[in-house]
């Protein structure tokens, strides 16, 4: 994967610090899922939340604290079954059921798991028509200050041109588009704040999937788009 | 305030650090109680007041960080000191706490078992990087900022504010908080990458 568009590192440490809401998270955490490069820049600022929490205050325990935890610890470990002893030291890895069937899923997990459990692939999203050649299919379990929706916009179709009143971010799965900054293409972020006005067109012959994420509504301009607000939710 | 006392006196270093990664290895390897008992009294009273600076009293943040503590415990199998210090994998169970408690969700992350996850092969990836010697570097460039940029990442992590609540609190224009922010950020950048 070729990836040229990323997370700011604004919005990185943002994540690291764990102060997104939890729809810029998802798609924070969705590209990173297919971009090395933002993961470890990630784990440096979350090894700077490492750093601050060494270096910054500390607040003394309550006298008995330590007591009291060790006696929940025995309370565990007398009930702690042969489930421990399974496991191998600094397993990497979570016990848990593990998704892998026969089927390598498309969809990153991060992103699958905010999904209904019927929808395995981009293929099976139940779209709704929002304007023509624009679908929608909005994530209604994801917290979010404005809105998240997965977008599905047909070749040649462009988005209202519009601004920003806060942060928006899209990751796009498939497809491409182009707009004043660049060439988008699967994997991309495209991380824009309040400065930046932009008219993206879906530019190939194929489908363009976006996952889009706002922390404030979209300002459009032009009275057509300013109609349709209502009924976009974003 | 009661209980609150500023901790600048030692600089961290890599063998703090690795004692530190050493007990987490030792509570997964043998259950270890001492071991315990010591990640308990450096990292406790530090998550509590990481705790108590995301508001509620200090009653509640004792209690989330006996329960981060016991997660420690819990979750040790799960720490990998080739991907983490100590101090991080501390913090980001401090962090997914709190997210936990005071916003009642997930902190959403990447599955290191994901089948789409796309691994970089090149051999500077993760692996080779000491991860304690990378977090003494890391505080070192936190350190060498100019207070008005360190203080300005610090209340990032360390209290749920905004950019513009940091403006308000710091009684200084939003564009200056985001300057310094950027100008904070191409700092650590320079000295995280001659690591990297």
């Amino acid at each position: 994967m070729n990836i040229k568009h990323h997370p700011t590192d604004q919005t990185l440490m943002a994540y690291a610090s764990g102060t997104l809401s939890q729809a810029m998270e998802l798609i924070v955490a969705t590209h990173m899922t297919l971009c090395p490069h933002c993961r470890e820049k990630a784990a440096s600022f979350e090894a700077c939340g490492g750093a601050i929490l060494e270096s910054v205050d500390h607040m003394a325990m309550n006298d008995h604290s330590l007591d009291h935890v060790m006696a929940m610890i025995e309370r565990e470990s007398a009930n702690e079954n042969a489930r421990f002893e399974e496991l191998t030291p600094m397993r990497r890895v979570a016990v848990g059921p593990s998704i892998t069937g026969d089927a390598i899923p498309s969809i990153p997990r991060p992103l699958a798991n905010m999904l209904p459990d019927n929808i395995l692939s981009l293929e099976d999203i139940p779209w709704r028509i929002l304007a023509p050649g624009v679908k929608q299919f909005p994530l209604k379990n994801v917290q979010s200050k404005g809105s998240i929706s997965l977008l599905k916009i047909a070749p040649g179709v462009s988005i209202p041109d519009h601004g920003h009143g806060g942060h928006e971010m899209t990751l796009l799965l498939k497809g491409s588009y182009i707009d004043d900054i660049g060439r988008f293409r699967a994997g991309d972020v495209a991380d824009l704040d309040d400065h930046n006005d932009h008219q993206p067109i879906a530019d190939t012959a194929e489908d363009c999937i976006c996952l889009i994420a706002t922390d404030a509504p979209l300002k459009f301009s032009g009275i057509l788009p300013k109609l349709l607000q209502p009924f976009i939710r974003m | 305030m009661t209980g609150m006392a500023t901790n600048r006196r030692k600089p961290v270093n890599a063998d703090d650090a690795r004692q530190y990664a050493d007990w987490i290895v030792a509570v997964a390897a043998t259950r270890d109680r001492e071991a315990f008992s010591r990640l308990f009294a450096h990292f406790g009273p530090r998550v509590k007041a990481y705790m108590f600076r995301f508001g509620g009293t200090a009653e509640n943040a004792e209690e989330l960080a006996q329960e981060a503590m016991m997660q420690v415990w819990r979750k040790a199998h799960l720490f990998d000191p080739q991907k983490a210090a100590a101090s991080t994998w501390i913090f980001t169970i401090a962090r997914n706490l709190r997210i936990d408690r005071f916003r009642q969700r997930k902190h959403i992350e990447v599955d290191d078992a994901d089948p789409t996850l796309i691994v970089d092969e090149s051999p500077l990836a993760d692996d080779i990087v000491n991860r304690d010697e990378h977090a003494v570097l890391i505080h070192a460039a936190l350190q060498d900022l100019p207070p008005d940029q360190k203080l300005v990442v610090e209340l990032s992590f360390f209290e749920e504010c905004s950019h513009s609540e940091i403006a308000e609190r710091l009684d200084i224009p939003l564009g200056t908080v985001k300057s310094r922010l950027r100008l904070a950020l191409t700092k650590l950048r320079g000295g995280l990458e001659a690591v990297l």
